[in-house]
Parts: C-alpha cells; sequence; structure tokens
C-alpha cells in the first residue's frame, strides 16, 4: 500500500472527523459560540489534526494544575499545543506527567476560560457581568484599593493567593501597599506539619528521603493516589526494592492496598499509635543511644512521658493489635536510621494536628534518621538573588497587628484564613473590608461555605484573578482573567523535594496569552502605577529572572538547555557538627519553648470525639485524577471523576436502607448537600468520604455545571488550637436517602 | 530485518493514576468515553506470596502477531504491518461493520462515533513516524511501568528486557483463540484470565466462509465462461472461413 496514500486518505477523512467532532462533541461548545469574540481560537476538544505533519516544536514549562509543579515539554504545532510530554531531565519529577498534568492542554483550551475582566453589576453571586477594558477595570480597582485604605487603613485589604510562581508578587504588593493581612491556603493545609516539625528540628517543613528508606510508616497520607514527586515515584520504587510499608487510614486507599500492611486506624487516635511505638523503642532500647546523647535533648522528659502510653493502651484507642503495634516498633527501630514516619503533606485534621505531628517528628528524632539517608533531611543551601529587592513603605495609620493575632499561641506571621474570616464578619478588632485572591478558590477551599459568602459579603470589594470563573470568582466584585502557565514568563523558582533535592525552574511561554488576559504581574504592575508604588513594580520579568540568576552561568545554561537546573546537592549530613536552629541547638524530643508559653513540652493524647450514634464522621481525601477546587471543568478530568459520591460502608448503608447510586442527603450541624452514595467496602462503618472541588454555584464552569456535593458546605468551622490551621474531620454528618 | 514494535509492562509497578489513559485521548484526539487503553483491576488473595491487596493492569491492543481481527475484516482494512509489526487500519477501506470488534479476544478495538470507523492503539504510530517520539502512555507513566520498543533488535531495552525476563514473562491469551499478542507482563499480573474468544458475528462468518468464496466461484465460473466463448468465437471463424475457401 502506498504510504502517502494513506496518509492523504487518511487526513482527509480525519480532518471530516474532526469537523464533525467539532460539531458534535457537547453541549458546551453552544456556550462557545454564544461568547464567541474575536480573540476566540478555534478551539475544541480536538487539539490536532491528525496527520498534520507540520513543523513541529518543543518548548519547556512546567505544569501548574497542582503544587507538584513537573517539568515538561509541550509540543507545539502553528501555535497551538498538541502534546505534553515530561521532562526527563527533572530531577524531582523524574520525567513524568500525571493524568491531571495531561490534561493542562483542556484547561489551557477550555471554552468556559476567563476572557476579558468583568465587574459584577447585579448582587454578588447573582452573575451578571459587565465587561470592562483593561484601562478601566485597574482604574476602578485602584480607586477601591485607595477609597478602602482611606476609610479603613492599609490592612483594610487581604491578600490571599495559591501555590503559583507569580504569587511572590502578590505578597510583594501587599508588602508595598502596607497590608499585613496575608492568611492563604496553606493554612487551609499544613501549616500544623510545619509547626510540629519545625518545633523539633528547627526547620519545617521536614524533607523525607522516601527512595532510600527501608521502612515506612505512612498515616493519612497516600502517596499512590495523593500525588507528590518525588515521593510517589520513590516509594514505588522503595517497594520493589524491598522497603517495607505500613499504611494507617480509615479508607483502603489505592496506597493502603498496596502497602505491605494496612490498619484501618480509628480517624484521630494516630497519636496513640506513635506514642506507643516510642514506648516499646525505649522500654526495650532500641534506640541509637550515641545519636540520641549527642544529637538530641529532652529524651529523659520523654521517657517518663511514654511510659504509660503501651501498646496495650494505644490498642485500646486506635483499634490496632497491641502485638502489632510492638512488633511494627521492633521492626522499625532494626530498620534505623533508615526508617521513618512519612511527614505528609495535608495536616489539616484534627484540632490537635500541631501535637499529633510533632508526635510524628519526635519518633522520626529517636529514630536517629535526621540528616541521614532514608531520613529526613535538612533543607539545602541553594537560595537564588533576592531580585529588585525594596525596602516596605511605613504606613503611619496602621494598626499595631493583624487582625486575627495571637487567636492561637503558635500561629504563623501570615495569619491563617479562618480566623481572618472571623475577623471579617465580625470586624473585629476592626474592619477589613477589600480581599484581593489570586489562583486560590476560598469558597471551595474554605470548611463552612456558608461563613465564607458571609465574609464575601462583609467586603466592600472583592477582586478575583482566575482563569476561570470559580465560586469564588463568582462572588466577586471584579474578575480579572490571567493567562494560564503554558501562555506564561515566571521568575525562577527553587523547590527541593524529598530524595530528589533542591532544582530551579522558570517558564517562558510556550503559547502566546489567549484572550485579553493579563498575569498577576502585569496586573499588579498596573495597580501599582496607578497607586504611586511604581517604583516597587518597575521591572519586566526577564530583567528580574536575570537578576536572580546574576553569577550562576550553570544554572541559566540548564535552563536553557535542560529545562531545569539539578542541584544535585549533598543530600546528607547538612548539619554535621553544626547546631540546629532550636534554641538548645539540638532535636527538641521535649520542647522548653512550649514549656514556657504554659504548653505541653511533649505532646499529650487527646481522645478524639466519639462519633454520636447513627452519624459519620466525615473526612476528605484526593485521587489522582483531580485537584482540590482547581480541575473540575476538565472536559478530560470528567471522565475519570465526573461526581463525587458519598463513600460509605456496605454495612453502614444497609442499616440506612441506602443501596449503591441512591441520591442521599448529607446533613451536618451547619449545611447539607444532595450526592449519590458509592457503597464500598474500602471505609470504615463510622466514617463517610468525599472529594473536593464539586457543587459549585457559579453558572461559569458549564462541563461540570453544579454536579456533586459541596465537602466546604458542610465541614463545620474547626481550627487547630495551637496554630490556627483548618481542621477538616472535625464534622459529624448524618445520612438519609434523598 | 522487520521491526516487531511490543510494550514490555511490569504491572506491579502500576499505581492506576490514569495518566496513560489521559495522555493517550489527548494527543490522540480520541472521542468522549471511548478509550484505546485501559487499566484492569483485581483484588489478590491476602494469603499469597504477593502482600499487596490490589493489583493494576494496564493494557491496549497488542498488535498480535496472528490477529483474529485482521482476519475477521472483510474488506482487508486491518492489516498487520511487515514494516514495524504494528496492526494498522486503512481508512480508506474501513466501512465501520465492526466485525472486528468482537474478533479482538482483547476488546482492544471500539468504533468511534464521530468518525463511524474503528479505532485502536497504533502505538503512537502518527507520533513515532512523524517527530520520533515515544508513545504518549510511556513518556507519562509516572511508575515508568511500561518498556517500549523494537524486539527483534537486540540493541533496544526492550529487547534486553525481554531476554533477561524471558522465562517468566507473561502473555495473555484464550485457550481458544492463541493471537501471539506482543504485550508482555513481567513478574506475575493479574488478572489473567479476561481475554476471550475471537468471535466473528454470523453473517461476516458465511460471506467469509460461503458467500465470498461463492461469489468469487461465480465470478470465476463466469471469466471462463467468458474465456471460453471468446475461445470458441475465436475457433469458429477459421473453420466459417475454412467453409467460405472451400465453397468457392
Amino acid at each position: 500500500m502506498n504510504n502517502s496514500n494513506k496518509i492523504s486518505r487518511r487526513r482527509f477523512l480525519a480532518l471530516a472527523g474532526s469537523g464533525l467532532a467539532s460539531a458534535g462533541i457537547g453541549g458546551h461548545l453552544g456556550n462557545l459560540k454564544a461568547r464567541a469574540e474575536d480573540t476566540l481560537p478555534t478551539s475544541d476538544n480536538s487539539t490536532q489534526e491528525p496527520g498534520n505533519k507540520d513543523k513541529l516544536e518543543s518548548r519547556f514549562s512546567f505544569c501548574n494544575i497542582c503544587p507538584n509543579k513537573c517539568g515538561l515539554i509541550a509540543r507545539v504545532q502553528n501555535n497551538r499545543v498538541v502534546r505534553l510530554d515530561p521532562n526527563p531531565e527533572h530531577s524531582k519529577s523524574r520525567g513524568m506527567i500525571c493524568a491531571r498534568g495531561n490534561a493542562g492542554i483542556q484547561q489551557l483550551y477550555d471554552p468556559d476560560r476567563l476572557k476579558y475582566p468583568l465587574l459584577r453589576k447585579g448582587k454578588r453571586g447573582e452573575g451578571k457581568w459587565q465587561r470592562l477594558s483593561w484601562e478601566e477595570a485597574l482604574d476602578l480597582a485602584a480607586k477601591k484599593f485607595r477609597d478602602i485604605a482611606d476609610k479603613y487603613t492599609r490592612c483594610g485589604w487581604w491578600f490571599t493567593w495559591g501555590a503559583d510562581a507569580q504569587a511572590h508578587f502578590v505578597h510583594r504588593f501587599a508588602n508595598v501597599f502596607g497590608s499585613y493581612h496575608i492568611a492563604n491556603h496553606e493554612s487551609l493545609c499544613f501549616w500544623t506539619r510545619n509547626r510540629g516539625f519545625l518545633d523539633v528540628f528547627g526547620e519545617g517543613p521536614p524533607y523525607p528521603d522516601v527512595l532510600n528508606s527501608k521502612y515506612i510508616i505512612m498515616i493519612g497520607a497516600n502517596r499512590f493516589e495523593s500525588l507528590i514527586t518525588p515521593d510517589s515515584i520513590d516509594l514505588m520504587t522503595a517497594i520493589q526494592q524491598g522497603s517495607k510499608l505500613v499504611v494507617l487510614d480509615p479508607r483502603r486507599t489505592k496506597t493502603a492496598a498496596r502497602a505491605h500492611e494496612w490498619f484501618p486506624v480509628k480517624p484521630g487516635t494516630d497519636m496513640a499509635f506513635i506514642l506507643a511505638l516510642m514506648q516499646v523503642i525505649i522500654k526495650e532500647r532500641l534506640y541509637d543511644p550515641e545519636v540520641i546523647h549527642k544529637e538530641t535533648t529532652g529524651f529523659n522528659d520523654l521517657e517518663k512521658h511514654v511510659r504509660s502510653y503501651t501498646p496495650e493502651w494505644a490498642a485500646r484507642e486506635t483499634g490496632i493489635p497491641a502485638r502489632d503495634i510492638r512488633r511494627i516498633a521492633r521492626e522499625m527501630a532494626k530498620a534505623a536510621p533508615a526508617a521513618m514516619v512519612y511527614p505528609g503533606r495535608r495536616s489539616s485534621t484534627y484540632t490537635n494536628s500541631t501535637e499529633i505531628w510533632r508526635s510524628f517528628a519526635i519518633l522520626n528524632g529517636l529514630l536517629g534518621n535526621f540528616d541521614r539517608p532514608g531520613g529526613l533531611l535538612a533543607r539545602q543551601d541553594l537560595s537564588l538573588h533576592e531580585a529588585k529587592s525594596y525596602l516596605a513603605p511605613w504606613y503611619e495609620d496602621n494598626p499595631k497587628e493583624r487582625a486575627d493575632a495571637h487567636k492561637a499561641p503558635l500561629m504563623f506571621e501570615d495569619g491563617a484564613m479562618q480566623t481572618m474570616r472571623d475577623a471579617v464578619i465580625n470586624e473585629d478588632p476592626y474592619p477589613v473590608k477589600g480581599l484581593f485572591a489570586y489562583h486560590t478558590n476560598p469558597m471551595q477551599a474554605m470548611p463552612n461555605r456558608e461563613k465564607t459568602r458571609r465574609m464575601l459579603e462583609n467586603m466592600e470589594f472583592v477582586i478575583s484573578v482566575d482563569i476561570k470563573m470559580s465560586d469564588t470568582a463568582w462572588m466577586s466584585d471584579l474578575v480579572l482573567p490571567a493567562p494560564s502557565a503554558l501562555e506564561r514568563r515566571d521568575p525562577a523558582s527553587v523547590k527541593q523535594a524529598g530524595s530528589a533535592g533542591a532544582c530551579v525552574y522558570t517558564r517562558d511561554p510556550v503559547v502566546p496569552p489567549l484572550f485579553d488576559s493579563k498575569s498577576v504581574f502585569e496586573i499588579l504592575q498596573g495597580l501599582a502605577k496607578r497607586l504611586d508604588l511604581g517604583k516597587f513594580f518597575d521591572f519586566g520579568l526577564e530583567e528580574y529572572r536575570e537578576e536572580q540568576l546574576k553569577g550562576m552561568p550553570e544554572v541559566k545554561k540548564a535552563l536553557r538547555e535542560k529545562g531545569v537546573y539539578n542541584h544535585n546537592g549533598s543530600l546528607y549530613g547538612l548539619y554535621k557538627d553544626k547546631p540546629l536552629r532550636t534554641s538548645s541547638g539540638k532535636i527538641e524530643l521535649s520542647s522548653a519553648r512550649y514549656k514556657d508559653k504554659g504548653l505541653d513540652p511533649i505532646p499529650v493524647y487527646e481522645r478524639p470525639q466519639e462519633v454520636p450514634q447513627n452519624s459519620f464522621r466525615l473526612v476528605v481525601g484526593r485521587n489522582a485524577c483531580y485537584t482540590n477546587s482547581n480541575t473540575q471543568n476538565n472536559w478530560l478530568l470528567l471522565q475519570f471523576v465526573p461526581n463525587n459520591p458519598l463513600w460509605i460502608n456496605p454495612g453502614a448503608a444497609k442499616k440506612l436502607g441506602i443501596r449503591d447510586g441512591d441520591q442521599i442527603k448529607v446533613s451536618s450541624s451547619v449545611s447539607h448537600v444532595l450526592t449519590v452514595a458509592k457503597v464500598t467496602q474500602d471505609i470504615r462503618e463510622d466514617t463517610v468520604c468525599m472529594w473536593s472541588g464539586f457543587g459549585n454555584i457559579s453558572d461559569g464552569l458549564t462541563l461540570v455545571g453544579h454536579k456533586g456535593g459541596s465537602v466546604a458546605e458542610l465541614l463545620e468551622d474547626h481550627i487547630d488550637t495551637l496554630n490556627g490551621n483548618a481542621a477538616l474531620h472535625e464534622t459529624f454528618v448524618t445520612v438519609k436517602q434523598a | 530485518m522487520k521491526s516487531q514494535y511490543a510494550m514490555i509492562i511490569d504491572s506491579s509497578k502500576c499505581i492506576d493514576c490514569k495518566a496513560c489513559l489521559a495522555a493517550c485521548k489527548q494527543v490522540n484526539d480520541l472521542p468522549e468515553d471511548h478509550w484505546r487503553n485501559w487499566i484492569k483491576y483485581s483484588e489478590q488473595d491476602p494469603q499469597s506470596a504477593e502482600t499487596h491487596l490490589v493489583h493494576f493492569q494496564p493494557g491496549g491492543c497488542m498488535q498480535c502477531n496472528t490477529p483474529t481481527c485482521v482476519e475477521a475484516c472483510p474488506t482487508r482494512a486491518t492489516y498487520k504491518d511487515e514494516r514495524d509489526g504494528t496492526v494498522k487500519i486503512d481508512y480508506g477501506l474501513c466501512i465501520g461493520c465492526g466485525s472486528c470488534i468482537p474478533a479482538c479476544p482483547y476488546g482492544a478495538r471500539y468504533r468511534n462515533p464521530i468518525t463511524r470507523k474503528v479505532d485502536k492503539c497504533d502505538f503512537c504510530d502518527f507520533w513515532r513516524n512523524n517527530f520520533g517520539l515515544e508513545p504518549a502512555c510511556v513518556s507519562t507513566c509516572p511508575t515508568k511501568a511500561r518498556i517500549f520498543g523494537d524486539i527483534h533488535d537486540p540493541k533496544t531495552r526492550a529487547y534486553q528486557v525481554l531476554r533477561e525476563n524471558s522465562d517468566r514473562v507473561v502473555r495473555l491469551s484464550n485457550p481458544q483463540t492463541e493471537t501471539k499478542p506482543n504485550m508482555f507482563y513481567l513478574k506475575n499480573t493479574a488478572p489473567k484470565d479476561w481475554p476471550k474468544p475471537a468471535r466473528t458475528p454470523d453473517p461476516i462468518k458465511a460471506m467469509l466462509c460461503c458467500l465470498t468464496p461463492g461469489l468469487q466461484g461465480i465470478l470465476g465460473a463466469s471469466i471462463l465462461g467468458a474465456l471460453v466463448m471468446w475461445g470458441k468465437q475465436i475457433f469458429t471463424r477459421s473453420e466459417e472461413e475454412q467453409d467460405d475457401r472451400e465453397s468457392e
């Protein structure tokens, strides 16, 4: 058969097929036509014409769908991205991109993308908009910045953002504008983990060397579904090389199902397990006394503290048999120092999460694994120059402190989102009336959605910078369209992760920005000019990056040629003969600082609340095909995660007369949602679970629409008592037939 | 020497993240809810040597050496390409009858509702031949569970891995239909007993065994008959000329 004939016939048919595809795929294309603007590309779900042999260019970038920032190579044909491949050189992402990364093309060409500035016309959340030019939008925003600052001081504004390479420009703007309020998504996530580990090791977050660890206890983390690079990849490699994985989780996740041992632990009792492990290791003298003596402080206090936390006691609390706890302690100690309690990431679980994670940190300290292969690694010394450094102006009339200062004894400087929300709603201690939100979605990210609504209603002006009409954008006054990451130039960033160490990466546009979008950097620059702050933003991004990388020709070269600079620095022994950044200079198995503050020097076990009769504890989770509330309106990912049913155990479901697929009503003390039941053995009888990001109120997400139930709507407003971080596993719900 | 591209899969590394399904669908422009590849799931016996409770098995068209889909195709649209060993579909000849679909023991083929022709994995033929890129499922995989290459070429990693594991490699097939698949699973894999016997729809069976040969027979007979008539004309003319000459 003639090869060229085949291709031309194939091409013709395929083009015709694409034409049919354009006409045929989904009702959302009706919306596409309804919103057709002059800058709209001919986009539908066929992103390449099979048979198009035009020149293919390869351009480096990195994914922005989740915090991992995997290195990728975009294949571009006629200025259209037709394929995304992993960057094999990237030490952190190890040559992978996941389903969400591949779906980045769908995000780029999502017909529902925000295309131009929008100003609310009707009531907040009503969905009536008028189009503004950028001039008008920035003029208006600047006026609002001034108005609110005049009425309420500069701290009348709150700036919040997500995990994004340009987010630190929002921080810069907040600083030079003069507001202290920068509570952001991290306080809904891992502040408690960072706090716990910081207070033990003098640095946090911890970097786990999964690849070389021989014994890994994973509590709550679900690395084969909640992908974190390189940990998820390294975990599989480690297991294949003989490492042992023990998982504690009320759900039989894919990680639990692939572990050597899985215990469906009673939710909230993890600390009991950890304390009992320490009791065995200390009682049976399974620790390394030299390491303990040289590198730690507080051992004697710890020994006394855990004496009564026996495996028998812990078995009653956790439901894990005492002999297993004892055996695991011995196995773990034998494998030490290449043994770890995996720190995990999202520690927004209970009101005592800081202490739970501090107990993880203390056990890691006891195992002697800090700064050693297979243990927790120290922060590497790879930093870029601080480019365009500045001295923020001083604003006389500003209040002394943040609106949510002192709401918890061990808060981080940024404050916390839920305490800020309370301050806004109650105008206590003073009013905060403006919100600038970038690449973040409090309406779906914060527990108790009704309260978030009230918070936004209480604001005089809300600005959202986003790529899609998220629920937060839907509730805003001014919505500003940002380009997707594939269309952007970004400064250089450093990221360190697990066994990969640190790397430097950056972005240049893979395709020109679509529609009338502006990056948040450009937006802030425009605002700064209008607010007499122009000198703090009077540079371009290429110039900024040059300054960051000054005197680092090897970094620049690697970025140009490989799309990434891998530090390849020493992973271990970074603290050799150097004190830790704790007050004692050593690993603090017992914290004198906590004691001074009137807090427990060593975590004290607190039994979680009993689940009331006929109720369930609601837990949240992740899978490999969605990211928070970022990816629901994605044609490709909707085919993997079309909805977010409630996971419920068969025994529990039977008692309620609920079958798989039934419509159900899930109620908490703050609200209820209607959703669908997924009856599964993979969850404890006393626990239920839902994915987040569904049940959207926005009409601007036409692919997913209002499908599913919003977990944010159901969750009660709990925080960690020490740190203010969200506590998302303290809500009890009832379930019944809808 | 002809190439034989094949996939070597270590399914014990698969975490069912669906990256391979997503990548394939994206780069090959597949329609909604139809797939060229899959991940099969099985529960393991907790008592067995394998400590894991579940096993995930990625798969797709096996580019078989004796493909039953090719046998079932009435127009010869689908064929084994001897140059690279993949089973291809010539869309100029495919009439979308779908007979090849049940003929595949692996369910690897499906009818594309947009093009109304049959579609299946072709090892990213377009990307390989035009741009030298690997199949998308291979590039994207987080745990690198897939190895792809020409198993006739001793220089490739695929060849070497296959040779090193030749005693324990698993090829999935149905006992009634051995198609000699070119997808090799390393170590143990599960499930193993899912391929179905190849089925050809009765009308197609009838056509292939009776109607087509019948038609060929009729056509052959017609041609033969026409040749006989033509030959007869030639001989008859010569005799008449002879008669004419004799009668003069």
